[in-house]
């Protein structure tokens, strides 16, 4: 039956929409500095995973963390370089800072990774999993599970640890938070680390699904806006609900029309919601 | 929006010349736009005049012209608009809709570019009347992408390959007609159009729309309390500048007598940005000089596409996080220092 087949895409797509889309609402949230790299650290992720796997040889599973290590060392020097601006709250400068960041990134990736398309060889992709008529492989299932942890322990350390308090805190008013002796500079740091981490870690194991390319990371950072805009910014569950709504909706779009005009039809939906509700559907 | 980024002295702006404030002889003061026009004119004449040189200063006209586009929305309005691209790729591709299927002329595919992006200017404009700050960029980024895919995927538009066979650019003139064949004959309109553009925003930084948008930005609340409509002028400035860019585009198609799906591809977008940046906002010429900075790079010193998307997108990153206000900020810095 189609509409189940789509029904079990739509969940995995969807989870990986919403994987992309967390650090960037906690960094959105916390800093309000608005990455528009985003997209190529979700890129370097996938090519350093399969730079790993090809030319060092490393299992699959090995070369997640050497991708990880890899982006969350660069999103490290990128906040170094972008602190005075955030502190300045000049968002004008970031969003601009950040875009040529992310062209910088994209020209880089080209030199060194070629401009051919690549697959990561994933164990889990041939693997399949059947429930019922639907089939699906383990490389989705590892997504969705990703995905649900990591947005749970999002949501833990922000509304329940002492880690979460100062990030809360910090993005209230960061000057007052100084006053209580946070250091504003180094909470930024983390945050853009925790967020350069989670794109490494989204297109690490998204990418694995379809060929990657260097330019990939121009289009994915749209789908974090879709879900980041519609959720409500800063809203962690918010965006986990907009990034499974979305999923199943470009799911099923895909099924009765044509599925490259699926991201439109959503875009579309985005501007009728914004001339109705602005501030996005925003979930408590 | 910081407010130590704004740091246009009440005198100065807006318009009002460049250096307004130093009593310059009246002669000079006449003389110096139409000196200037003429010298631009002859430019590619006195550097030797070469196919290469008449292709540079040709691209310079059209990319400056794209970058006044986004300049009205970045210097002026103080928004981030990261569609332009739509309304520069949309004035090329209605041009090349029209002239190629249809057979329509070059006055009537102007009219039909300037109606297209017009159109797509007030949609978006008003869809996104009531975000804020950086959602504003995030739905423009957002629509260019959406374009590129649309366009990509579109079999009416050629999908990647584009519309091929855009004809040469016939316009009418006294005793029949002016067939733009080269870049050497495609140069007096391209430069004219250029003029006609500087001129248009002079004016209107001198306009009370062009005012009332700098207040606007300057200090939403005080307009507002001074009976300033502030999403009105956002919207109003928004839809103006849409046209600009989509006559560059117009006039790109007939210069490379192709479209494709590239024109709303990142570079373009990264382009207009760092050639309003990069010699400091809220210069009226300083979209040009950008412009002729980065055409000069590309075409005349490339090192290779993907080393070009470096030094494009360090040049933009480099300047933003040294000298915000551009090369006129270090120049200042230099001249206090030493003064």
């Amino acid at each position: 039956m189609r509409v189940l087949d789509q029904l079990v895409n739509g969940l995995a797509l969807g989870a990986g929409y919403a994987l992309l889309a967390v650090g960037w609402t906690v960094l959105l949230g916390a800093a309000r500095l608005v990455n528009f790299a985003h997209g190529q650290l979700y890129m370097l992720g996938a090519f350093v995973t399969w730079w790993a796997c090809t030319a060092l040889g490393v299992p699959y599973l090995v070369a997640i963390p050497i991708a990880l290590v890899a982006v969350g060392v660069l999103g490290a020097v990128m906040q170094l370089a972008l602190t005075r601006l955030v502190v300045e709250q000049n968002i004008v400068s970031l969003m601009l800072v950040t875009l040529a960041f992310g062209y910088l990134l994209q020209g880089s990736a080209a030199l060194v990774f070629g401009g051919n398309p690549q697959q990561i060889p994933s164990p889990f992709s041939s693997q399949n999993v059947a429930i019922g008529s639907a089939r699906f492989t383990q490389q989705d299932v590892l997504i969705i599970v990703a995905a649900l942890a990591l947005y749970a322990v999002t949501f833990y350390v922000l509304s329940r640890t002492g880690i979460g308090r100062i990030v809360r805190g910090v993005a209230e008013d960061p000057k007052l938070a100084q006053l209580y002796g946070i250091d504003a500079a180094r909470v930024y740091l983390g945050v853009f680390v925790f967020a350069a981490l989670s794109a490494a870690l989204a297109g690490a194991i998204i990418a694995p699904r379809s060929p990657i390319l260097t330019s990939i990371g121009f289009d994915e950072v749209i789908i974090t806006f879709l879900v980041v805009v519609l959720g409500g910014i800063g809203s962690v569950l918010g965006n986990l609900v907009t990034g499974f709504g979305l999923g199943f909706f470009v799911a099923l779009f895909g099924a009765f029309f044509p599925p490259a005009y699926s991201m439109a039809a959503a875009f579309a939906v985005l501007l009728i919601v914004l001339v109705v509700r602005p501030e996005g559907l925003r979930i408590r | 929006m910081s407010v130590s980024e704004l740091q246009v002295t009440p005198q100065r702006a807006p318009g009002g010349g460049e250096k307004g404030g130093r009593a310059l002889p009246t002669a000079v003061r006449v003389l110096r736009w139409p000196a200037l026009i003429v010298l631009g004119y002859l430019v590619p004449v006195l550097l030797g005049g070469s196919d290469r040189i008449y292709a540079a200063v040709v691209l310079i006209a059209i990319f400056a012209i794209m970058s006044y586009g986004i300049d009205v929305v970045l210097s002026y309005l103080g928004e981030v608009s990261l569609g332009h691209t739509l309304f520069w790729a949309g004035g090329a591709y209605a041009t090349a809709v029209v002239a190629v299927k249809y057979g329509w002329g070059p006055l009537t595919s102007l009219a039909a570019a300037i109606g297209v992006v017009t159109a797509l200017a007030v949609v978006l404009g008003l869809a996104t009347i009531r975000t804020r700050e950086f959602v504003f960029s995030l739905v423009t980024y957002a629509a260019a992408v959406i374009g590129l895919t649309v366009v990509s995927n579109s079999d009416f538009l050629g999908g990647t390959d584009g519309l091929v066979g855009v004809p040469l650019l016939a316009l009418p003139a006294v005793g029949g007609q002016y067939v733009a064949r080269t870049n050497a004959e495609m140069w007096p309109i391209a430069f004219g159009l250029l003029v006609l553009v500087v001129a248009l925003i002079a004016r209107f930084r001198r306009s009370r729309l062009g005012v009332t948008a700098l207040m606007a930005q300057m200090n939403p609340q005080l307009a507002t309390t001074l009976g300033v409509d502030v999403r009105r002028t956002r919207v109003l400035v928004f839809v103006l500048s849409a046209p600009i860019a989509g006559l560059a585009g117009w006039l790109y198609a007939y210069q490379r007598s192709y479209v494709s799906p590239d024109l709303l591809s990142a570079h373009f977008l990264l382009f207009m940005l760092a050639a309003v940046i990069l010699p400091g906002r809220r210069l009226l010429l300083g979209p040009l000089v950008g412009a002729a900075i980065l055409t000069t790079q590309q075409e005349l010193f490339s090192f290779g596409g993907d080393a070009d998307k470096i030094v494009l997108g360090g040049v933009l990153a480099a300047i933003l996080l040294l000298s915000p206000n551009g090369l006129v900020g270090i120049w200042h810095t230099i001249t206090r220092r030493s003064g």
